[in-house]
């Protein structure tokens, strides 16, 4: 363990401000639970659909562009990939808010510029009223204590070369806690937390399952005793039987320290599980936000509808007509005209093709009390309009095979 | 599907319809740190224009199942015992030239990543037309022909042009779909599809699962679909196969896998998934990990896990039928309660049991 120390004394903790907020030290378990207003609080008005808690994380208008460059030195700029264009929305304390969409539609790059591990192009985060994108590097490392991370490949995200008990106390020792004796008593008591043996300590990333790894990488984001954990995609390396362990331990640490997700995934299943409320994203939007019972119940974006339509179910029972979207996502650098999704959506078919699709792209508003969609056309969405959209679809593409 | 009479007549002659038969097919690896016995007596048969799901976790063996099939092991792995009956021929005395034959013409598979497993060098028309060369008397302008007319027949527009490009000009569902098209081209009787949709994204999924019915339906072809996804089982399966360990644990048409389900370990799978549309507080879990395969415990391979465990779970349980059709390799009896030997009997007593009690060969 002489590396991690070694490099303890570049470190200079004293000039990292103690957060206001918190001023008792990190690795100490937080004091107050109490703002808590996730989905299970125990009477149902805490639940009610209007419920605002605090707001702890702010997200307003974020932009992220990667710009494609070219030419002969590689430095003219020919376009940019919108991964995230224009994305706004609270993440109130103790809730989880899921973030679902499919491959690019740029929900990975979005939790990675909340935490600032991108710069942003333009557009504001704050965590606790407090902006992050102007902050210094030495304040920046003080507000990363409030925020943590947990990635999705829990093969790649471990160092391979450092014990368990190096992973998940490197963060303590970066923030200051150099006492070797007690930082390994703090890397037992998260072991144990996280449902893992304790006497596991010494051993490297390799000896441990894909499950027990993703609960070493939660330990390593408990480390800190952080608000705020944005989830990237954490049980969907996970086998069946294994996922359901690691959703039930990030629910019980939640409920236990009072933490806040952001849970960012493809599984609707598991997404509608763990969150609170739920974002639907397509081509770096946000096309509908609303409280996860409303959404899968009565989504009201043409583009929810298809996807919910999409996910097989485990039940032979139901097997149904599902609503088929054709093509492929659009390129994020040309992104279409209007609403974004008007390439393939087919609640615009079924409206005729109305013009406004093309041209005005729709904003998000309020379509009832915590449901919100951007769709001009949102309330002509009815079940018997859905019905019909997937029975009148033209059966797969045998329709070209029989023409020649 | 099958009863224990079919099974105990050795060389009998295919029924009429059945396509494939494997026969407790045993595939061993013989690594440095020991033999990691990854399938370990499979029985199960498809009928001409059925689908087979085998579902499972990763390592318990489903994939190997399909490449034992289609005999494409590799050192240090060997398929060291029972039989792949395609049309009643044992696959494992084919000789080279003869296999050669069969994968293609009579079975074609696909595979979970498209990127990988098409080549990045030739355009997908080439990749196509080469298969088709391969198998049939034709030239090249022909086989060019027929590989612009798979591309149209999966559904990717402007086939012509599409054909001309490389893999990596094509987004992951136009990949599966070039692969399926592939697969396809030489008009297969059987299809092994290898998680052919798990890289994919739902919208994409439902398209390539509507594409594999649809071509199912008009080339009345047989799929052995092998998942870990228990939606896209529900979805495509007729029959359905529970692997674990190397074993089969459950074997029943869909219907009553999803509804009725035997053995411990299927109904414990089907507990742990969320589902849509239903919210519960917390989710069902297997408790523990998957066994090290090369440790694996004595006796039943999911005691360890098991919530019904008993002390006769230490000797090998039984493979009994269930019902007609349904088997499941359990101690407990078809109403799933502990065994009429006792849940402590000796083990001489309880070998003799499991001997009586299974149906299918060993």
């Amino acid at each position: 363990m002489t590396g991690p120390e070694a490099r303890v004394t570049s470190q200079d903790r004293p000039d990292a401000p103690p957060d206001p907020e918190s001023g008792s030290p990190l690795w100490k378990p937080a004091a107050d639970t109490g703002s808590h207003t996730g989905r299970r609080g125990a009477s149902g008005a805490e639940t009610a659909p209007d419920a605002q808690g605090e707001v702890l994380v702010k997200v307003t208008d974020l932009v992220k562009h990667f710009p494609i460059r070219g030419g002969l030195l590689g430095i003219r700029r020919l376009g940019a990939v919108r991964a995230v264009d224009g994305v706004s929305f609270d993440v109130r304390r103790g809730e989880t808010l899921g973030l679902v969409g499919e491959s690019g539609c740029g929900k990975t790059t979005l939790g990675k510029v909340i935490l600032r591990l991108l710069p942003p192009t333009s557009g504001d985060v704050s965590i606790k009223d407090r902006p992050i994108f102007g902050l210094s590097g030495s304040k920046m490392k003080a507000v990363r204590e409030d925020m943590q991370v947990v990635f999705q490949d829990p093969y790649a995200s471990l160092n391979p070369r450092m014990t368990v008990g190096e992973i998940v106390g490197e963060g303590p020792l970066v923030h200051g806690l150099k006492n070797r004796v007690k930082r390994e008593e703090l890397v037992r008591e998260l072991l144990g937390k996280v449902g893992l043996n304790q006497s596991h300590i010494h051993r490297y990333p390799h000896e441990f399952s894909g499950g027990q790894r993703q609960r070493i990488g939660i330990a390593r984001a408990l480390a800190l005793n952080p608000d705020f954990i944005v989830c990237d995609e954490p049980v969907s390396a996970l086998d069946v039987s294994i996922q359901s362990q690691v959703l039930n331990l990030l629910d019980d640490l939640q409920r236990e320290l009072g933490l806040t997700y952001l849970f960012i995934a493809h599984n609707l299943a598991v997404v509608e599980h763990i969150s609170d409320r739920v974002g639907v994203m397509y081509l770096g939007k946000i096309v509908e936000l609303a409280d996860v019972d409303t959404l899968y119940r009565d989504a009201r974006h043409p583009y929810t509808v298809a996807l919910l339509s999409a996910v097989p179910e485990p039940d032979p029972r139901r097997r149904r007509k599902r609503l088929v979207l054709r093509g492929d996502v659009p390129s994020p650098v040309n992104p279409p005209s209007g609403c974004r999704f008007h390439t393939r959506c087919w609640l615009r078919e079924q409206l005729g093709n109305p013009e406004n699709c093309v041209t005005d792209e729709p904003e998000l508003r309020t379509i009832s009390p915590g449901q919100q969609a951007a769709c001009h056309w949102s309330e002509k969405i009815t079940p018997e309009g859905v019905q019909s959209a997937a029975e009148h679809q033209p059966p797969v593409t045998l329709a070209e095979a029989a023409a020649d | 599907m099958t009863s224990s009479s079919n099974v105990a007549s050795p060389p009998a002659l295919p029924t009429a319809g059945q396509l494939l038969e494997l026969r407790d097919l045993r595939t061993h690896f013989y690594t440095q740190d020991g033999t990691v016995r990854a399938v370990d007596g499979v029985t199960f048969e498809i009928r001409d224009g059925q689908t087979l799901g085998v579902v499972g976790e990763s390592g318990c063996g489903k994939s190997i199942t399909a490449m034992s099939v289609l005999r494409l092991i590799e050192r240090p792995g060997r398929v060291v015992g029972g039989q792949v009956l395609l049309r009643g021929k044992d696959l494992l005395e084919y000789s080279d030239t003869e296999m050669r034959d069969v994968r293609g013409n009579q079975i074609s598979m696909i595979f979970q990543e498209p990127m990988t497993s098409l080549n990045p060098v030739y355009t997908c028309g080439d990749q196509i037309a080469e298969a088709v060369e391969l198998h049939e008397a034709v030239n090249r302008r022909q086989a060019w022909a027929r590989a612009v007319e798979m591309l149209a027949q999966v559904g990717i527009p402007e086939p012509a042009r599409r054909a001309k490009q490389f893999p990596h000009q094509m987004s992951g569902g136009m990949r599966q779909r070039v692969m399926i098209a592939m697969a396809l081209s030489t008009n297969p009787e059987l299809l092994i599809a290898d998680e052919p949709t798990t890289a994919l994204d739902v919208t994409i999924q439902a398209q390539i699962l509507e594409l594999m019915k649809a071509l199912r339906e008009r080339n009345k072809m047989a799929i052995m679909l092998i998942t870990h996804d228990l939606g896209v089982i529900a979805e495509m399966a007729d029959e359905v196969v529970v692997m674990y360990g190397g074993k089969v644990m459950e074997r029943a048409d869909a219907m009553t896998i999803f509804e009725r389900p035997h053995n411990p370990y299927t109904r414990g799978l089907l507990a742990s998934i969320p589902r849509l549309g239903e919210k519960r507080e917390r989710l069902e879990v297997i408790q523990g990990v998957v066994p090290n395969p090369l440790n694996l415990p004595t006796g039943c391979l999911f005691k360890r896990r098991c919530p019904y465990a008993m002390p006769v779970c230490d000797t090998a349980p039984p493979v009994r039928q269930v019902a007609p059709g349904h088997v499941s390799r359990c101690w407990l009896t078809p109403a799933g309660e502990p065994p009429r030997i006792g849940e402590d009997a000796p083990p001489e007593l309880a070998e003799e049991s499991a001997q009586e009690l299974t149906v299918m060969a060993r």
